[in-house]
């Protein structure tokens, strides 16, 4: 419960670096820490297969890519870098404070939040559930996949130059 | 058979009057036929149905609401007249109205009169007769707008005051139907004992009376009389109007209600007929030209019927609807020699006027018999009948007997300085080529004249065929046809008329003229104010009424603008400044967006925990 | 057969990709409007060939759960339909053979989504189905890059993850609650349970999540934007059903299947509808750009349809279920008109024009009966919805909202004849002395809506019963 606790907060702190952070670089490594973190939630709660999506997808094939085109782009100067910084300091400064006060409400009102958990199924194997049990899921996920690349391609595809 | 007739003398008229709008204006020839024959087959048919005795049921909304007509004696004898009178100034106005303006208009509006007249004289159910009734209304209009170009206004104001005393009847007519809990006019016989029969019989009075154009809703007559074409003031105002109005206030009196002599409402109608007869008269007295001249003695002669009716006693019935009868003949020939005085001369201003006595002695003859009768002079028809009202009058009071005779003085008076000023004294120098008017002109006013003749010498011929089967069974065994009973009344009638000839014979000497023969009166200390102010129509109910209506309308204005101001002024700008209010809240910054949809998301969760 | 729905769409914009794209292309446009008509086909035909197979083989490979009932047959009619005038309106718009190649592509994606929306009994599967739209509706609104478009585009993004968020959140709530995904499991488990603050909560986030996805006030921010800066075929097709089956009907949906209607949720629901319908419209008033103007009335309109859901009754239901039809006809039609002017005169803002009417009859004629339709006037179609979520709101007693509704519709008329007045009456500005009426395959789209209009307002009232006695079943199960 206490190890539970000082995860959360942990989280809460890389999420928060991550908004505030001077540079997009730094923001996609915190996106990768906070992915790690929510990797050792999920262990935790044994969900191990769902952790090990979570590590290889979020933590690590997305950060990749954030990175590799980060870095297309030019560099900020420091001084524009800190520009940057006081910029979003004063953005979101009043964040880490409304995520504390969020916190202590919702610890506050946990003692309420008393469902009478459903016993779990029993576990069946992830083949089974994402090939029978989840089947229209899954064919929703392909649908949005190729959605999402055929975005990718009309809409920052160079487009033919009209004579 | 004969239920087919009763239709036809509605359905006739009706369509041939429609028929005058659809045909081209080229067909004048086939149109003015299409007037005479229908109204002569009007005139057949009413001859045809006489003395039948039946009731026809059309049904038609649902029960109690049939499209009942009923023919008996009261009937017959008013769709005799009307086709009497409809057949005579049909072919009257065929000559009258030739080379005028909306000639088809007007003949179409003639034909329509004919048949809803007909129609209210038939129907036996009070719902059929308003319709008929409230068709005539609308009928006055179009004829009256058809003349000179002072006519819209004319028949607007007509519209107006008829309008606003028809809705009268029919908010009577509504009660009358509430008390009585039927439509059918047969069936319906009230007591009047309590406030509200009273007061429906007060409505449906005004509304009789008002048709009949007794004071006070009697202003526009006059109007028209200058602006309406002649044959409309002949056939209307002088004739089917009184027959209309004398006929359902005779029909409220005797068969609607249990009116009684010596009752409330009885002094009231009588109060009323005695007014109309004097003021009237006295407003005929100074009257200039012709034909206004004889609108106020229409107005004036409706007096004496009111007042005969209004005695509730069966003489002043049979005097009044005597008189109705009498007064449409002598009134319409009267009417008649004026048109043809106007249609030979262009004028009927009688300053342009005189000496045509000798240029148009048949018109001039016709107007001396019809001049007589209406004066009252034996043997003429007119004498009877006021004899009889006359008689009724003294029973219920010396006040009513004075007004009437004071009245019938006046009137003798007015048509000695009519006649003399108009076919008398010296010919005036535009009217040297003046002929005698075309005969079919002259007809009808030759035929109206004898029968004013006739119903004078040979009066029980109408009072026993005609008139005293109306009151069948309340006569109580009386008889009144044959010379007057009261030999002292005739007396002083007769005394009467003979003043009236002296005071004209004194005015004359006095000013020299026939016309100015009265202005010993008009100019009379006391009356010349009064006279003044009614000559500038201060007076007329009309006018005040629409004073009214204009200070009524400029207070309604105010609060429309108010209101105006409110929904169209205060709320649109309230609409609109919010409405910009909102356009500026939408800065188009998402984080504002973001902020309100969870603003939103955690009332809607509050609200959700706390209720 | 249903699975066919959600199958072809997608495999449809699959095979057209694949090698032969140069046939491909020409085929594309026939193969998008066969496919759309077949669905209206499908739905409106109950004989029709299409619904009597039931291939085993599919049966046996696809294990889908889905199910239909009448609010579900009135959404798949409105998208095919939808999807059909929006086919038309891009054949006129985009010039460039790839772009229309591609624009059919994502409206095929974004129809399979849609149709799962619809078809879905499991709330994670909607969840996905509801992503996929959101997809294709973020291409679709950014489709021709230009600078608004691409920022209403950001915009929709931004409050449609946020409605995500809270969505799975719910979803996370409720499987905790019931332990299962299913419609019918976390029915039977709310049942079981005393209204909690976990499920009050769970359905306080989804209930915003819908709110914003559906564009109600306050949650609307994104939706001129997005409705007003997109081009004009997506426009037709966002706000003509998209906003509708993303959000109202899956809303609908889970108060039907899961929530069910508490005296709470219902006053929630009425009091967001009849602030939707009222704020909306008085918006709409000042507006002077006519795209923004009509999403503001789209707003308004939702606020009706949600006024109808929040009775709870059959008879509101129903009267729901028909506006949403409606209003996916006569706004498809009215984006249409505004797409025509636009392409007419060059610019959007009502201030410049006037007087279109004479040059531009179909589209002033047609945008007379939109506008009439969507102010409730009879005899046409928006006339009997209207008329059916007032007497549905007075009938359940709650009398101000009737009353709020009928107000409302004034305003409606008030911002449609001051739109109509300025664009199609009035006097030509002489600058647009020249143009022309549009093309007929945007004349084709608008005549149909104009007639679908006025025929519904004509017939409906023929099968009225019948209609709303279908929606027994909604509500019972």
């Amino acid at each position: 419960m206490f190890l539970d606790l000082i995860i959360l907060i942990l989280l809460v702190i890389a999420a928060l670096w991550t908004v505030m952070t001077r540079s997009l670089l730094r923001a996609s490594l915190g996106l990768a820490l906070v992915s790690a973190i929510l990797t050792l939630i999920m262990f935790n709660m044994d969900a191990s297969l769902a952790a090990v999506f979570e590590l290889s997808v979020c933590a690590g094939l997305i950060p990749v890519l954030f990175i590799s085109v980060i870095s297309l782009t030019q560099p900020l100067t420091f001084k524009e870098a800190v520009e940057h910084m006081r910029s979003r300091m004063a953005r979101f400064w009043e964040l880490p404070l409304i995520v504390l006060i969020l916190g202590v409400i919702l610890v506050l009102l946990s003692a309420k939040f008393k469902a009478k958990l459903p016993a779990l199924e029993t576990q069946a194997s992830a083949r089974f559930v994402l090939w029978h049990l989840r089947q229209l899921d899954l064919l929703g996920q392909i649908i949005i996949l190729f959605g999402g690349v055929f975005g990718v391609a009309v809409l920052f595809k160079e487009r033919k130059k009209r004579g | 058979m004969t239920a087919i007739a009763l239709l036809l003398t509605i359905i006739i008229p009706l369509f041939s009057g429609v028929g005058m709008f659809i045909f081209p204006q080229k067909m004048r020839r086939v149109k003015e036929a299409l007037l005479i024959l229908s109204s002569l087959a009007g005139l057949c048919l009413s001859v045809f149905l006489f003395k039948q005795d039946f009731t026809f049921n059309l049904p038609w909304i649902g029960p109690g609401l049939g499209l009942s007509f009923r023919m008996y004696n009261f009937s017959a004898f008013m769709l005799l007249s009307t086709g009497f009178f409809g057949f005579l100034i049909a072919s009257y106005s065929v000559v009258f109205m030739q080379g005028k303006k909306f000639v088809s208009q007007f003949y179409g509006y003639f034909l329509l009169c004919l048949g809803f007249s007909n129609g209210v004289f038939l129907a036996d159910n009070l719902l059929a007769m308003l319709f008929f009734w409230e068709g005539f209304l609308v009928l006055i209009f179009g004829m009256i707008a058809v003349g000179n170009k002072d006519a819209f206004k004319t028949a607007t104001k007509a519209f107006i005051i008829v309008g606003i005393t028809d809705l009268c009847l029919m908010a009577g007519i509504a009660l009358t139907a509430h008390l009585s809990g039927t439509m059918v006019i047969s069936s319906i016989n009230l007591p009047l004992n309590n406030t509200l029969a009273n007061l429906a019989f007060i409505l449906l009075m005004v509304g009789a009376i008002s048709k009949g154009g007794a004071m006070p809703f009697h202003s526009w007559i006059p109007d028209a009389a200058i602006d309406a074409p002649l044959p409309f003031m002949s056939l209307i105002p002088a004739a089917l109007e009184k027959l209309l109005g004398i006929y359902f206030l005779t029909r409220i009196a005797l068969d609607l209600f249990q009116f009684t002599a010596h009752s409330a409402l009885s002094t009231l109608l009588m109060v009323v007929g005695a007014l109309t007869i004097i003021l009237a008269v006295m407003m005929a007295l100074v009257q200039k030209d012709y034909k206004r001249l004889l609108s106020y003695h229409a107005i004036s002669q409706v007096g004496y019927m009111i007042l005969g009716i209004g005695t509730a006693l069966p003489v002043g019935i049979v005097g009044g609807i005597f008189h109705m009868i009498n007064n449409a003949l002598y009134k319409s020939g009267l009417f008649l020699t004026a048109g043809s005085v106007e249609k030979q001369t262009g004028t009927t201003n009688l300053e342009k006027l005189g000496g045509l006595g000798r240029k148009m002695p048949v018109t001039f003859g016709c107007f001396l018999i019809t001049a007589f009768a209406i004066s009252g002079v034996w043997p003429f028809n007119g004498f009877f009948s006021k004899e009889l009202v006359y008689d009724a009058a003294i029973e219920r009071g010396w006040i009513f007997y004075l007004a009437a005779v004071l009245g019938s003085f006046f009137t003798a008076a007015s048509f000695l300085k009519l006649g003399h000023a108009a076919f008398l004294g010296k010919l005036g120098s535009e009217n040297t080529k003046t002929k005698e008017a075309h005969w079919s002109m002259l007809f009808p006013m030759a035929v109206i004249a004898i029968v004013c003749v006739v119903f004078g010498v040979f009066n029980q011929l109408p009072l026993n065929h005609l008139i005293q089967p109306v009151l069948a069974g309340k006569l109580a065994g009386h008889n009144f046809s044959g010379f007057p009973a009261s030999m002292k009344l005739v007396v002083i009638t007769c005394v009467v008329l003979f003043l009236a000839l002296v005071n004209h014979i004194l005015g004359v000497r006095a000013k020299g003229s026939g016309l100015h023969a009265l202005d010993h009166i008009r100019y009379a200390p006391g009356l010349a104010k009064i006279y003044d102010l009614a000559e500038k129509r201060f007076f007329d109910p009309y006018n005040w009424g629409l004073g009214l209506v204009g200070i009524i309308s400029r207070i309604s204005l105010g609060i429309d603008r108010g209101i105006n101001w409110l929904s169209d002024g205060l709320t649109v700008r309230l609409a609109y400044g919010f409405s910009s209010g909102i356009r500026k809240m939408h800065t188009g910054n998402y984080s504002v967006y973001l902020a309100w949809s969870l603003v939103g998301m955690l009332v809607i969760f509050g609200f959700l925990v706390i209720f | 057969m249903h699975a066919l729905l959600i199958l072809a769409p997608f495999l449809g914009s699959f095979i057209l990709n694949l090698p032969f794209r140069k046939v491909n292309k020409r085929l594309s446009f026939g193969v998008c409007a066969a496919l759309f008509l077949l669905q209206m086909a499908v739905i409106l035909i109950p004989d029709f060939g299409l619904n009597k197979i039931n291939p085993a083989a599919l049966a046996n490979i696809f294990n889908f759960d889905l199910g239909v009932d009448a609010l579900s047959k009135v959404m798949l009619f409105c998208i095919g339909l939808v999807a059909l005038v929006t086919l038309c309106t891009n054949s006129l718009f985009l010039k460039d053979s790839d772009d229309k190649f591609n624009f059919i592509n994502v409206l095929l994606i974004a129809v399979s989504g849609m149709n799962g929306i619809v078809l879905a009994k499991d709330i994670f599967s909607l969840y996905v189905f509801l992503e996929i739209t959101a997809v294709a509706s973020f291409i679709l609104i950014a489709f021709n890059r230009e600078e608004l478009g691409l920022e209403g585009a950001f915009k929709y993004i931004l409050l449609s993850s946020i409605a995500t968020v809270l969505m799975i959140a719910g979803i996370a709530l409720f499987f905790l609650v019931s332990g299962s995904t299913h419609f019918a499991a976390i029915h039977s488990a709310l049942l079981a349970q005393d209204k909690s603050l976990l499920i009050n909560l769970a359905i306080a986030l989804f209930v915003s999540a819908l709110f914003i996805k559906g564009g109600l006030m306050p949650f609307h921010g994104w939706l001129p934007d997005a409705y007003s800066s997109a081009p004009a075929a997506s426009s037709v097709f966002l706000a003509g059903i998209v906003t509708k089956a993303a959000g109202v009907y899956v809303l609908i949906r889970i108060l039907v299947s899961i929530a069910g209607f508490s005296l709470t949720l219902k006053s929630v629901l009425l009091f967001v509808g009849a602030f939707s319908a009222i704020i909306g419209a008085i918006a709409a008033l000042t507006q002077t750009d006519f795209k923004r103007m009509l999403s503001y009335s789209s707003i308004s309109q939702i606020g009706y349809i949600i006024l109808g859901v929040g009775t709870g009754t059959v008879l509101g239901l129903a009267g729901a279920a028909l506006h949403i039809f409606n209003h996916a006809v006569f706004k498809s039609l009215l984006f249409m008109n505004s797409a025509a002017v636009e392409k007419a005169l060059g610019t959007r803002d009502i201030s410049k024009m006037g007087g279109l009417g004479s040059q531009m009859p179909v589209t002033g004629l047609t945008s007379v009966l939109g506008s009439l339709s969507c102010a409730g006037i009879p005899p046409l179609a928006g006339f009997w919805s209207k008329l059916i979520i007032i007497i549905a709101l007075w009938s359940a007693g709650f009398k101000t909202y009737a009353v709020i509704a009928i107000l409302g519709s004034v305003l409606t008329l008030a911002y449609f004849l001051s739109l109509q007045r300025s664009v199609f009456f009035g006097k030509l500005n002489a600058e647009f002395k020249n143009i022309k009426e549009a093309g007929f395959s945007l004349l084709f789209p608008m005549i149909l809506l104009g007639v679908i209009t006025l025929g519904v307002g004509i017939f409906l009232p023929l099968v009225l019963d019948k209609f709303i006695l279908s929606f027994n079943a909604v509500l019972g199960g």
